[in-house]
């Protein structure tokens, strides 16, 4: 087989050039692999005969799905090449075996079990090749007694705990917009992908590495086990206060705005501003004057002149003048400023890529900045079986 | 360069690597956690400045402890002033023996120390810096502050959480911290895959904001392809661009003790149908089919929940997952320090102090065969390795120890 390095002599560049990659993740991995092919790893995506069942996930291209139509598909896929393959075939297992021989990792997100069923499990792929890093997602792990649960995202964010302590008291719990457990679990994925890359550099030795959903979220929660471990008592949902009252998103004249009053200095700002505005009602006295009160038993009170008195300003009034004396304050932005952010634009975040169906895409960049790299996006996602002579010759 | 020549077997990745660690609260130190787990040596950098903080060394609150530990087990503590030159001094020379040096600060901090990256090559020129920020370095907004949660706010986040008819919402934990850890953990592996090829460092300037930001998924595509016609409002706990119904939080016995369903294929449907008791309602043709049953969801809703009210959550779970159907307790703290999955995974773990108190923590959320990684102690003791950093690592004299000591460097 031949090495990253012999690879990324041909096609220098990002930190994975050189790196190959069989990807058969569905939903639970897709970012993982996306990630991966953004860093410059030739992500092979092995789609079913007929193509990738992610291929009809919304949205679409004028709200008509069809062939190239599916946004989700084209965000999560670019820079991957597509072969098709029935992997449940004794023919389609073999070539996957072979094709593994020179791959440096694999991803997958069957059930536990499922690969093994197909002679594609790590123990029998890393008799051939001994420096594969094979990646299983699954929505609670290989082992244990939930291992053979079924989890969809909404599941997982529930199961992990970040479901609980998500949305309003008065409402259910809530899930973070977009599949935030399935990414988590992408994310975890990758960060135990690199590991276990890195540890190949020096050794030459691959690894099986086993992923669960629910435990990478539990991870990702903050203070959900720490506040139970060390408090004994489970943190609460609370719309979108953050640690106490500290720091909060108020409705403003024009939408809404956070502030935050967990020093001295801004909690101070803010009240002399509202007594500007004859708003204070009487927080100038001094038994407000240690911001600790906001979560004491004058909450509700302080709360109540803090909300009447946001009326009276935008979200720009408020932002420009917590920035101004350096507190976080900030508005809660809608979609349609996020795609105009001068920042993710001045940064060269967002770039716009002619889709193959129709219209030019604004895509989004690398969650981080590595020196000296260009814009992720160097080809758009592939159609089904797009590279399946490139790739799959020479291999049957 | 080979990475980690000397320490093959040890069954941790890392082992070898020296980051000097200048991060606080909770991205930073998250970030360089999940290096230390796998054996690299992380030195915190604390001040007698910012004892109090979350997560810093006195911690004013249990729950800032557990933060503590849990962000900084394994890793080592020193002190140093960085108002004073001394101290200063002292970090140069610990940027000559580092492979890795991270920062959370704003923009002017480190160059006020001259620390800046330009600096920290002269230094060494194979080091990977890894500066984190609300922003980023460049831009217009480079110089603006921001926590986790007015970063969910500004990318838009907030704005998209929650149900149509309330406010907007967000977690009660800052999910753009986590995601900022995760992303600066893994923009410094690549960093040292890059390095191990190419010999050459890089600095990293990680946008909590992009970071963040990167997992709206399609928006800016659906947005830039449909205009006025994309979903960018609340849909509550329905997947935006459908996809299945029930989909949601049911309401159980109990005190605020809730389970999620997820329904997408008719077999699933069929399932459901079948552990609920085959109701007479879910024969009426506006739940025949999928798409019918998401049109009619708020009416499937009520009377889903008019049978979950009626048992507990667990047993809801069980009983759908017996058939199938994706079904999970929407889990509190303390339900997850019960669960018997997590403890299956060995996810919390006891390990001890530096007074020998036993602490729990979280372990990497990930099981690598022949890397397992490694965490055995917690947060480390403020300035609890000042010997080991300052005689063994710098060799200095224990006069010149001494003079730093009475000028200062170490307050």
């Amino acid at each position: 087989m031949t090495t990253p390095d012999e690879r990324s002599n041909l096609q220098p560049g990002r930190p994975l050039s050189g790196y190959r990659v069989l990807d058969l993740a569905g939903p639970m991995g897709v970012y993982c692999g996306k990630l991966m092919a953004d860093m410059g790893a030739d992500v092979i995506k092995v789609e079913p005969p007929g193509g990738d069942p992610m291929r009809d996930i919304g949205p679409f291209i004028d709200g008509r799905p069809g062939p190239g139509r599916s946004l989700y598909w084209l965000h999560f896929n670019t820079n991957k090449r597509s072969v098709t393959l029935d992997i449940d075939s004794s023919d389609g297992a073999a070539t996957l075996r072979k094709l593994a021989f020179d791959c440096d990792v694999l991803l997958e997100t069957g059930p536990p079990g499922y690969m093994d069923s197909l002679g594609l499990g790590y123990e029998s792929l890393a008799a051939d090749s001994p420096g594969l890093v094979y990646c299983s997602i699954t929505p609670f792990g290989q082992t244990g007694p939930y291992r053979d649960f079924k989890a969809s995202d909404l599941v997982g964010f529930a199961m992990g705990g970040y479901m609980y302590v998500t949305g309003w008291p008065h409402t259910p719990p809530t899930r973070l917009w977009g599949s935030q457990a399935y990414h988590t679990a992408s994310n975890r994925a990758y960060i135990a992908i690199l590991l276990a890359l890195y540890h190949r550099m020096a050794t030459g030795e691959g690894q099986y590495i086993d992923v669960a959903m629910q435990e990478a979220v539990a991870a990702t929660t903050e203070h959900v086990n720490t506040t139970y471990n060390y408090t004994g008592e489970s943190a609460m949902r609370c719309g979108f206060r953050h640690g106490g009252q500290f720091v909060a998103t108020w409705r403003c004249r024009d939408g809404y705005a956070s502030i935050t009053t967990n020093t001295r200095a801004a909690w101070d700002d803010l009240r002399a501003w509202m007594d500007r505005d004859g708003m204070a009602g009487d927080l100038m006295d001094a038994q407000y004057d240690d911001h600790f009160v906001l979560r004491g038993e004058h909450s509700a009170h302080i709360e109540g002149l803090i909300q009447a008195w946001a009326m009276l300003h935008t979200r720009q009034e408020i932002t420009e003048f917590g920035q101004s004396s350096h507190h976080p304050w900030g508005p809660a932005a809608t979609p349609d400023e996020i795609l105009e952010n001068e920042q993710l634009w001045g940064r060269g975040y967002f770039t716009e890529v002619e889709s193959p169906t129709g219209p030019s895409l604004v895509y989004p960049g690398d969650p981080y900045r590595l020196s000296g790299f260009p814009h992720p996006v160097r080809r758009t996602a592939p159609f089904p079986g797009e590279h399946n002579g490139e790739v799959l010759s020479g291999i049957r | 360069m080979n990475p980690n020549n000397a320490h093959q077997q040890t069954g941790l990745a890392l082992r070898g690597i020296r980051v000097l660690d200048f991060t606080w609260i909770h991205a930073g130190p998250s970030a360089t956690r999940i290096l230390s787990d796998q054996g690299a040596e992380v030195i915190k950098v604390e001040s007698n400045n910012a004892l109090s903080v979350i997560g810093g060394p006195a911690s004013a609150t249990a729950r800032g402890l557990g933060q503590r530990h849990n962000w900084n087990a394994g890793k080592l503590s020193i002190s140093l002033n960085m108002k004073n030159p001394q101290g200063i001094d002292i970090a140069r020379r610990l940027v000559a023996v580092s492979d890795v040096v991270a920062e959370n600060f704003s923009g002017r901090v480190m160059p006020s120390w001259g620390l800046d990256y330009e600096s920290i090559r002269a230094i060494n020129p194979s080091l990977i810096m890894l500066s984190m920020s609300g922003f980023g370095r460049t831009g217009p907004w480079k110089d603006r502050v921001s926590y986790g949660q007015t970063l969910q706010a500004w990318s838009g986040f907030t704005e998209l959480t929650g149900f149509p008819d309330t406010d907007p919402s967000g977690p009660a934990s800052a999910y753009s911290d986590a995601v900022g850890g995760m992303a600066g953990a893994q923009a410094v592996l690549l960093a040292l895959m890059h390095r191990a090829r190419t010999g050459r460092g890089q600095w990293l300037d990680v946008s909590q904001f992009e970071s963040l930001t990167s997992l709206l998924e399609t928006l800016a595509l659906d947005m830039s392809a449909n205009g006025a016609n994309a979903v960018s409002s609340r849909t509550g706990n329905r997947l935006p661009y459908g996809g299945g119904a029930p989909h949601g939080a049911y309401r159980c016995q109990g005190e605020d003790r809730w389970v999620a369903i997820t329904v997408f294929t008719d077999e699933e449907w069929r399932d459901f149908v079948e552990v609920i008791g085959s109701p007479k309602w879910a024969e009426e043709t506006r739940f025949a089919t999928s798409d019918a049953r998401q049109h009619n969801a708020d009416a499937l809703d009520v009377l889903v929940e008019s049978w979950t009210g009626r048992h507990t959550a667990e047993d809801v779970m069980n009983r759908l997952q017996a058939v199938g159907v994706a079904a999970g307790v929407v889990q509190t703290g303390e339900d997850l320090s019960r669960d018997p999955q997590l403890k299956e995974q060995g996810f919390f773990r006891r390990v001890p102090d530096h007074r020998g108190e036993y602490r729990t923590i979280e372990s990497a959320p990930y099981k690598l065969s022949r890397t397992p990684g490694s965490v055995t102690r917690g947060a480390p003791e403020f300035a609890g390795d000042m010997t080991y950093v300052l005689r063994e690592l710098l060799g200095m004299s224990d006069d010149e120890v001494e003079d730093c000591a009475i000028n200062g460097a170490f307050d």
